[in-house]
């Protein structure tokens, strides 16, 4: 059963200003939530607002600078707001990687797709932003044949 | 039929099981795809039928049996969805090498 999506990107620029944008509140508002309520720092629960779209409270787990960062949400659910290690939750992961070349690969991993309760992926649905990865995983894996 | 339901309908693994089972396209009688579910006929049937109102499977009659077999249409919404989700996170990611290239 497929409990993770990963995704990867190559980007031109040094490990350090790539981290920067993603640990640092002031820049990671300009690619990613459109406000981050809250300390964005690590144990901490900052509320990253989609406009819109909602907020979401979040729990950064770790950050190591310039390679790696992370934080818990309930995915595609951008009304949650509470304690995110109380419910069942995604594990978001940033990774950076140096390449030969000077540009770095930036993967992303979301993983515990597969803890999460048919209702959250429900909720998640309603809202029309994700949360179903975890049947989506199963789905893809029994029907990539067919 | 909304995808939700549709997933819902897949959220337990003996479903999975029959669904998997019809995945190669092929169709079973009620009879055959109840066995080694580890569960009882019975079970096997409400379990089929909750596959059937989320129109996951069809139920065609055959002579005197009931054949089953699986209904692509809905779970090609389920293909289109994942790209949803993963597309959301290239997005994110274009986003982020956009703005520390600059």
């Amino acid at each position: 059963m497929q409990d993770i999506i990963q995704r990867e990107v190559t980007i031109n620029a040094t490990k350090e200003r790539i981290y920067d944008a993603i640990a640092n509140p002031e820049l990671v508002v300009l690619w990613f939530p459109n406000t981050i309520e809250g300390k964005y720092k690590v144990g901490e629960r900052p509320i990253f607002g989609f406009g819109e779209h909602g907020r979401n409270q979040i729990y950064i787990v770790e950050a190591k600078p310039y390679e790696y960062f992370s934080y818990r949400w309930v995915p595609g659910s951008n009304h949650f707001i509470g304690d995110v290690l109380k419910v069942p939750n995604t594990l978001v992961e940033f990774c950076i990687v140096e390449e030969k070349n000077g540009s770095c690969k930036v993967t992303m991993t979301e993983t515990g797709f597969a803890k999460l309760p048919i209702e959250t992926a429900e909720e998640s649905f309603k809202q029309n932003s994700g949360g179903w990865e975890f049947m989506l995983g199963r789905l893809e894996k029994y029907f990539a044949g067919v | 039929m909304t995808v939700a339901q549709i997933f819902k309908a897949l959220g337990d693994p003996v479903r999975l099981k029959i669904v998997k089972r019809l995945s190669d396209g092929s169709s079973y009688t009620i009879g055959n795809l109840s066995k080694d579910l580890g569960i009882s006929r019975q079970g096997a049937r409400k379990q089929i039928q909750t596959l059937v109102s989320a129109k996951v499977v069809h139920l065609k009659p055959v002579g005197r049996e009931i054949k089953v077999t699986l209904d692509t249409s809905s779970l090609e919404l389920g293909r289109a969805f994942i790209a949803n989700l993963e597309n959301q996170w290239d997005q994110r990611l274009k986003a982020l090498k956009d703005l520390t290239e600059k």
